[in-house]
């Protein structure tokens, strides 16, 4: 069956097609570090600057401000503030759970910038700014981002 | 879907991410090429347009002619059907194709071939044996069958080697 | 008067197949540290990032942004060039364009691709669309390999021919640390019992997928001598486009003759008072993505007369200790992370000039080089390189 079809008004065909190349996105040492820490200890690894006196999270090999190269990995709290959040309702492939999946920014204790990940364990309405949540993590984890499955309010 | 899976390189673990879903696209043919499909489709033909100012046939068809930038027009000719083999290729190797969402080695040569009426196409042979591949060897088209046409250039099979 | 720019700092990672130690972000950003090391600035000193890759290669949209803390261009302006395999180049283009106009004085030019991440022949063959027939591109090895056989049909080269330029490279890529195929071959023998990847090019006939990054750092005159105890001044720039695989519309038989080659070197020798290339210029690094189209480049880039590009390789002209050697970094078909590789080229025609190519530095001296870029669709930029200008 050819994959066109002619527009009702003019001899112009669309064609419905795909462009389908596997991808593999590499996590490299210091992201398979912070991985590794999420599945084996359940703990989630900052890394520090100390040029700046800051750190972020999750670990990254170069400061953004000064350019150095980091290093020294610390352990950040599993509990944070939440700095914003938004709920998503449209279904879409590239989707990790069912919708409607709030997510937002959570500034863990001890970091200094902010952390992406879903919400949960609560009505999407019952979120607020200034939140306290909490890291839930899943019971099996294999070394992604996911092991943690939302975090909640506290 | 996504998969998370575990590499180690000597000791040392690291974690790679496969991504392996299609990304759905609907391409225009526009105005140009979607005659072509109609005339190949319907009728059997290849068609292209003829640039008004250097009255060169355009293939694919175009809007505008790329030497004299020009709007080329709807000045369409109907192309030959038979032609010479320029120069082709096969694929040994099966390799990634993006369209097909697979690894993939047409099984048909890939040629340029050179139509009695100067125009260039880049299409399929049918002969499959290396031996038989030469350049300058004759061809003519072999249309799909009707149910299966209405993607242009496609709608053509292959070209069938004749004795001329 | 537009100021001169000259290259004050080179830097690029040891290329591999595979770099799973490190996101595209790390990776590029050990090009950049080297090539600031190179140049003993800091990323503060650089004005303005210029990056390169290809589209749809990493399978990530905009990679470039994402690793804008890694190149150093957070808060900072910055480019990104695509233009299909000449990327590498055209980046060069754009940041001497920049600089030569005085908007900046210092620049980072940067090419990299991380192929690991993708499928290389499909991202490129995502170049076209189905509306134009499936299947009937293969990436754009097919092509080369179309173009093969046509040097093989009309030229009088011989397969035992291309085997000693894949020798040549391969020499070359032994000495380079930076190199990806080091592949110890000895032999003609060895390269013709390689197997057919797309006929009649074999496996070693072509290119490797690699990944890898290179980073140049460049400064406009009265930076540079305070910089680098060795600026290479970038002379002259020319890019000309060809259409992509269209064949035959505009005068050109197989579509696969690299003709915009042809021309950019016209304008550019005309311009440089260049009349004999081999003469008046010292070596090339040229971008080759397979043997044959190497010894049909020597024919474009006016190296030798038509049909005589084998014939250079006989005679051993273009090795390493050769009157004119080209590629003697191992060339592309050693080493080919694509959006890095023309970059590569303009990095080690350099480091020739300066003396620093350390085990692979060709015999004579080399006061001037030209390195050169091609893309699938046959598009053309050559970069003129000169100690002193």
């Amino acid at each position: 069956m050819p994959a066109t079809r002619k527009l009702k008004d003019r001899d112009v065909y669309l064609y419905h097609g795909q462009i389908y190349i596997p991808n593999t996105y590499t996590a490299g040492g210091l992201g398979t570090q912070v991985l590794a820490a999420l599945r084996d200890k359940k703990k989630i690894l900052g890394i520090r600057c100390p040029a700046c006196n800051r750190v972020y999270v999750p670990a990254r090999s170069t400061c953004k401000d000064c350019f150095g190269q980091l290093s020294e990995l610390v352990e950040v709290s599993d509990r944070g503030t939440l700095l914003t959040y938004t709920v998503v309702y449209q279904p879409h492939i590239t989707q990790p759970v069912e919708p409607p999946i709030p997510y937002g920014i959570v500034q863990l204790d001890g970091a200094d910038n902010g952390f992406l990940h879903m919400l949960g364990g609560a009505d999407p309405g019952e979120f607020r700014i200034g939140m306290r949540v909490r890291a839930v993590f899943k019971k099996e984890r294999t070394g992604s981002i996911l092991d943690i499955r939302y975090f909640k309010p506290l | 879907m996504r998969q998370s899976a575990k590499k180690t390189e000597k000791q040392q673990e690291y974690i790679s991410i496969r991504f392996d879903a299609p990304r759905k696209y609907r391409w225009s043919t526009g105005k140009w090429i979607g005659r072509t499909y109609l005339e190949a489709k319907e009728n059997k033909k290849i068609v292209a347009n003829r640039c008004p100012q250097c009255r060169e046939v355009l293939w694919p068809p175009m809007q505008v002619c790329g030497r004299c930038k020009v709007e080329a027009g709807e000045d369409w000719v109907e192309l030959a059907q038979t032609g010479t083999v320029m120069q082709y290729t096969y694929l040994v190797y099966p390799l990634w194709d993006p369209h097909y969402g697979e690894k993939f080695a047409n099984p048909y040569p890939n040629a340029m071939i050179l139509l009695d009426d100067g125009v260039y196409i880049r299409h399929f042979l049918e002969e499959t044996d290396p031996k038989k591949l030469k350049a300058g060897m004759r061809v003519r088209a072999v249309w799909r069958e009707d149910a299966e046409r209405g993607e242009g250039t496609a709608d053509i099979k292959y070209f069938r080697t004749i004795e001329e | 008067m537009p100021n001169r720019v000259a290259i004050v700092g080179i830097g690029q990672t040891r290329h591999r197949s595979t770099r799973r130690d490190v996101t595209l972000p790390e990776m590029i950003n050990e090009a950049v540290r080297e090539a600031l090391a190179d140049a003993d600035l800091t990323i503060r000193d650089i004005e303005a990032v210029f990056t390169s890759s290809m589209e749809t290669f990493e399978g990530i949209y905009l990679p470039d942004h994402g690793a804008a803390a890694e190149i150093g261009a957070f808060m900072k302006p910055g480019f990104k060039v695509c233009t299909g395999g000449t990327s590498g180049a055209s980046v060069v283009v754009e940041g001497f364009c920049m600089v030569a106009a005085g908007l900046y004085d210092t620049a980072l030019v940067i090419g990299f691709e991380k192929q690991d991440c993708g499928e290389t022949t499909a991202a490129i063959t995502a170049a076209t669309t189905p509306v134009w027939g499936k299947g009937a591109v293969t990436g754009a090895i097919g092509e080369f390999a179309k173009q093969a056989l046509s040097y093989m049909e009309t030229s009088g080269a011989k397969e035992e021919h291309a085997a000693r330029v894949r020798l040549k490279a391969d020499r070359g890529a032994c000495r380079n640390e930076y190199a990806h195929l080091k592949l110890g071959l000895q032999t003609i023998e060895e390269v013709l019992k390689s197997d057919y990847l797309v006929w009649p090019l074999r496996f070693l006939d072509f290119c490797p997928q690699s990944s890898g990054a290179c980073a140049l750092v460049f400064a406009t005159e009265n930076r540079a001598r305070k910089i680098h105890r060795k600026p290479v001044w970038i002379a002259d720039v020319e890019v000309v486009h060809q259409e992509p695989f269209r064949a035959g519309t505009f005068g050109d038989p197989t579509g696969k003759e690299a003709y915009s080659q042809h021309v950019a070197c016209e304008r550019l020798y005309k311009r440089n008072g260049i009349t004999h290339p081999r003469r008046d210029i010292d070596m090339a690094e040229v971008y080759e993505p397979s043997n044959w189209e190497e010894m049909s480049l020597y024919e474009h880039l006016h190296f030798c007369g038509k049909n005589e590009g084998w014939k250079l390789v006989e005679k051993g002209i273009t090795e390493m200790d050769g009157e004119f050697p080209v590629n003697p970094s191992g060339g592309v078909i050693a080493t080919n992370p694509i959006g890095a590789t023309p970059t590569i080229r303009v990095a080690e025609a350099a480091l020739q000039i300066r003396g620093d190519a350390g085990e692979h530095q060709v015999a004579k001296d080399v006061k001037s080089a030209l390195a050169t870029a091609l893309g699938g669709p046959n598009w053309t930029v050559l970069t003129l390189l000169k100690r002193t200008l």
